[in-house]
This record gives C-alpha cells, sequence and structure tokens, in this order.
C-alpha cells in the first residue's frame, strides 16, 4: 500500500547568489555626451523633425523615429521640473537622505535626472515642500570627471 | 468564420497573493492553471494556446524560466511563449493570447502570470537594475522613487496632498479586507498611512504596494468553443488596446502632447477600449480595476479614463469616489495592487477580478449586479498602458 500525498515535509529552501560583472557599451551619442562633460558642457542632440533638443544626447528621437542631426550645447541653468528624497536605506543603492531630480535646462527640450545637493534634509517634509515651485538650479561639475551622470549635480539657486 | 471572433474568459484561477509562498513555482503555476481549468469546465486538451507572463528574472533568481514554468502551466505537446512588458506582463500575455485566437489560431487559450520576487533578498536593488544604465541607474532610481517623481509632479500640478492620496490608500486597504486572496487584509486607516515610514518622499509605506507572491491564471476562448459550456456564466472581451511610451521621462517632462504625469498612453488605450465598447467613459462601468502600485498613480488614472479633468482630480477624491457603496463606478473592489501587488501576475489579476465581478463570481467581494468592468494595465516606466472593457453574459 502506498503512502498518502498529504504527508507533509517542512519546505525545503536551497540558497542562490547571482552576481554576474558586465560591461555596457554607452554608444556613440552617450559616449561623446560623457566626454562633453569633461570639458564642462552639457550637449544635446536635435531632432530635424520635432526640433526637440533632447538631454542627455540621443543618437535617435524615439518619438519621430529619425535620426538627430546637431550637436546643441544647452545652459547650466535651469529648473527643478520634479524631484523626490530618498530617506529609506536599501542594500546595493546610495545611501539616504538624498535628493534626486528631473532639470530641464535652459535650451534643452527634454529634463535631465540627476542628484540635487546641499540642501538641509533634517525634516523631509519640510524640505519637500520648500521644493515644490520648480525652483531655479544650476549643474556643477565634479573636479574629476569619469564619464559618468554623476560628474555633476545640481544645487539649488537660492536656499530652500 | 463570419467576422471576427468573439472572445470572452471563461474561468479563473488564482493562488492567494502572500509575501512569499512555500511551494516551488512549478508548484504554484500548476495549482492556479488547475483551478482555472476546474473554473472555465474545459480540460486540458480543450487547450491550444498557453501564454505565460513572468517579470524580470533577476527578482526570482532564475534565468529564462520559461522552461519550468510554462509545462507547468500545461504547454507540453501546444503552442506556447513567455512575455515580459514589467507591470504589463500578465495582460501583455493575455492580449497575446486573444490576438491569437482572433487569428484563428486555436479556439481556446491558457494565460498565467507569475511572480516570485520573495525569492530576491534585495528587491529595491534588483529594480534599480531594470533602468538604463548609462544615464540613469547611477542617481539610485527604484520602482519608489520613480513614483515619486511623479507624485511630486501631481502636487506642483494640481495641488494633490499626502491626506488626499492617503484617503485612496484607507479605500483600498478596505476593499481589500473583503479580498481574501489579498495579501494586506489589515484595513489601514488615513492616520496609519500619514504616519508609517517615509520611503521616498512623499511616499510612505503604505501609500505603496508591498512585495507579494503569487499565481493567475485566465482561460480566454472564441465564444464559439465557449458555447459547449452553456449554462456556465462567462466574461466577454468588449474592447481592449495597448500603447507604448518613450522609455525616458524626462522626455515626457513638459511634452506637448502630454506630461509624465498626464499619462499619455492610458488616454489613448482607454479612448480605443472604451470607444470599442460604446462607453464615453470608465465611469460607466460597474467596477473598475486600475493597475496602481501607489496610491498618488491611481489618480494619475482619472483624467486618462476620462472620471474627470486632471485638475479635477483632488475634488473627485474629496467626494469619496470610488468606494463601495459610494454610488458611482466601485474602484479596485480587490483591494487593487496596493493590497497586492505580484508584478508578473498583477496585470492580469486586474482583468480577472473584472472577470469575477461580471460573472457575478467574485464571492465576498462581488459588486452585486456588476456588468460592466474595465480594467487597466500600466507597465516598463508607466511606458505601457492598456485598458480592456469586459461585460457578462
Ligand atoms: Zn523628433
Amino acid at each position: 500500500m502506498g503512502e498518502s500525498a498529504a504527508g507533509k515535509v517542512p519546505p525545503l529552501t536551497i540558497d542562490g547568489h547571482w552576481a554576474f560583472d558586465y560591461t555596457y557599451y554607452a554608444g556613440d551619442a552617450a559616449s561623446r555626451f560623457f566626454a562633453e562633460l569633461a570639458n564642462r558642457r552639457i550637449m544635446g542632440t536635435r531632432c530635424p523633425q520635432c526640433l526637440r533638443v533632447l538631454v542627455p544626447a540621443r543618437g535617435f528621437c524615439d518619438a519621430c523615429f529619425v535620426e538627430t542631426t546637431d550637436w546643441v550645447q544647452v545652459s547650466p541653468h535651469g529648473t527643478l521640473e520634479t524631484f523626490t528624497i530618498l530617506t529609506t536605506s536599501f542594500p546595493g543603492l546610495p545611501e539616504p537622505p538624498l535628493v534626486v531630480g528631473y532639470v530641464m535646462l535652459a535650451g534643452a527640450s527634454s529634463a535631465v535626472l540627476n542628484f540635487v545637493d546641499g540642501i538641509d534634509l533634517t525634516d523631509p517634509d519640510a524640505a519637500g515642500t520648500a521644493m515644490l515651485g520648480r525652483p531655479p538650479v544650476t549643474a556643477r561639475f565634479k573636479d574629476v570627471c569619469e564619464g559618468r551622470i554623476t560628474d555633476f549635480v545640481f544645487t539649488l539657486d537660492e536656499p530652500a | 468564420m463570419t467576422g471576427p471572433a468573439e472572445l470572452a474568459i471563461l474561468g479563473v484561477g488564482q493562488t492567494p497573493y502572500r509575501r512569499r509562498h512555500e511551494g516551488s513555482t512549478p508548484e504554484l503555476v500548476y495549482g492556479a492553471v488547475r483551478a482555472a481549468l476546474d473554473h472555465s469546465g474545459l480540460e486540458h486538451r480543450d487547450i491550444d494556446l498557453v501564454i505565460g507572463g513572468f517579470a524580470p528574472d533577476a527578482l526570482a533568481g532564475e534565468n529564462c524560466p520559461d522552461k519550468r514554468f510554462l509545462p507547468a502551466a500545461g504547454a507540453v505537446g501546444k503552442w506556447s511563449m513567455r512575455i515580459n512588458t514589467g507591470g504589463t506582463t500578465g495582460i501583455a500575455a493575455a492580449y497575446a493570447a486573444m490576438d491569437l485566437l482572433e487569428a484563428g489560431r486555436g479556439d481556446a487559450a491558457l494565460v498565467v502570470g507569475v511572480e516570485r520576487m520573495a525569492q530576491a533578498r534585495s528587491v529595491p536593488a534588483v529594480f534599480n537594475s531594470i533602468f538604463d544604465p548609462i544615464y540613469e541607474r547611477d542617481t539610485g532610481l527604484s520602482t519608489v522613487s520613480m513614483g515619486a517623481l511623479r507624485a511630486t509632479r501631481m502636487m506642483q500640478s494640481w495641488g494633490y496632498t499626502a491626506e488626499l492620496w492617503a484617503r485612496v490608500a484607507e479605500r483600498n486597504f478596505a476593499h481589500a479586507a473583503s479580498n481574501p486572496l489579498a495579501h494586506i487584509r489589515t484595513a489601514y486607516s488615513v492616520g496609519d498611512v500619514l504616519t508609517s515610514r517615509m520611503l521616498a518622499w512623499p511616499i510612505r509605506q503604505l501609500d505603496a504596494c508591498p512585495i507579494s507572491e503569487g499565481v493567475c491564471a485566465v482561460v480566454i476562448a472564441r465564444t464559439s468553443a465557449a458555447a459547449r459550456q452553456r449554462g456556465r456564466p462567462l466574461a466577454r472581451v468588449r474592447g481592449r488596446a495597448t500603447v507604448t511610451d518613450t522609455y525616458n521621462m524626462g522626455d515626457r517632462i513638459g511634452r506637448r502632447e502630454g506630461d509624465l504625469v498626464e499619462l499619455l498612453t492610458l488616454r489613448m488605450a482607454a479612448q480605443r477600449a472604451l470607444g470599442q465598447a460604446g462607453l464615453a467613459s470608465a465611469a460607466d462601468a460597474d467596477v473598475v480595476e486600475i493597475h496602481a502600485p501607489f496610491d498618488h498613480a491611481e489618480t494619475m488614472a482619472y483624467a486618462p479614463l476620462r472620471f474627470c479633468a486632471a485638475a479635477d482630480g483632488p475634488a473627485l477624491v474629496e467626494s469619496g469616489f470610488g468606494h463601495r457603496d459610494g454610488g458611482g463606478p466601485v474602484i479596485n473592489p480587490s483591494g487593487g495592487p496596493m493590497a497586492a501587488n505580484p508584478v508578473g501576475a498583477t496585470a492580469l489579476i486586474r482583468l480577472a477580478e473584472c472577470a469575477l465581478q461580471v460573472m457575478g463570481a467574485a464571492g465576498e467581494r462581488q459588486v452585486p449586479g456588476a456588468a460592466t468592468a474595465v480594467a487597466t494595465g500600466q507597465g516598463g516606466s508607466t511606458q505601457f498602458s492598456t485598458c480592456t472593457v469586459l461585460s457578462g453574459s
């Protein structure tokens, strides 16, 4: 006589680990964008059809589905279009508190995401509320550029 | 065949949605699919197509999981494939099945959406890896901060507040208390939401979905095949549409055609799907299941679904809109994704819950007399949108 299938044993678990290394190719447009950051210039590319200046630079416009043509330098000054304050620590992510936001730089048609530094985050609610009015910001370059988006950060033009 | 095939959902099978399941992925899939077949009255031999959805492989820690979960869904000997479009994975699988059925590839399809994200011990880090590694990943972007960037913009543009969103959360949790499958069944109050841990300002823990596991399965058939099941309730597919946006969120800031928080692709998908079904607004439905893992994201869908103009969203929340006893459409009678959000299944759950409602088979969470229901899906960087309209037989 066979045993009943209902006989229960504790669930067995087996450990797994998944940590692979990768090399990402940034592509033609981003390679040039990052090279220009070292020259303290933030560059966009213009779509010949919708005439938007895409920042950070892209090789093609995915809305019009055509290649971008001109390279355009945009201003380091812009508007903090939206942001969040990272308040909770997660393994593998940057240590909070931190502010990241999308900034529309003068001369650009699309916003670029980066850290916003120099804000007093003792009270996140107060800091967040103070920044709701799309405040002006400026890109500040790091002393040494290494070809990452974090080669620059934004700071508020006036303290929040 | 004369004219396009009419499609209907014949059966639904779901595991409970929980923080963690102790069974193996194939076992869980088998269980949900078995339940869906039993509910539909069809046998495994009646199924022609098996389409499976599974979200980022790294959440489950199993690369190309289709090898193991599709056979567990009954794929052996049949036409089968796996689909992944992030949050919309489950509904994208259902649409693929519907398209193949309409194309005459078979009479009946089994669709399954699967999530095993609790197998990952660092879910936020895995979610960071879904973003562009060149321009964005270094900023620590995760699904929560991606949502928060939208919430802040909605506060700026339309005057939403944490208090208003907490009322949306409170209603979703109240509804979930009647859903035995929901992961979160505590009826959290506005006060609980507003004092929960801040994750990424302005989003607190209870503004956001939990990490959930589970499997949802749905049997879809051409109504010619469904006719053999006479006497059983079914949910007819009256309209469906899906539209894709750019990945780049920055490109949608101030975009003429539709800003980041205007959900252009849901607006387009809803316009098409509602039009096919002859509805002027999703508010004309009895039930609307909105695929929104955050309370602010639910309100972002209000204008695209034609409940109100975007600027009037805060007043609509103020009015108590969407409650089970509110007189208007019932929003998320299941509790929605805020009460259970198994990523690879969640958009299919919205469809399954709408099907159960119009079949009159939703148990404790049944909305009495529900005849028409609308389900939405949102995936990628709020980039893949779907809208489906169902009605009862
Ligand atoms: Zn263009």
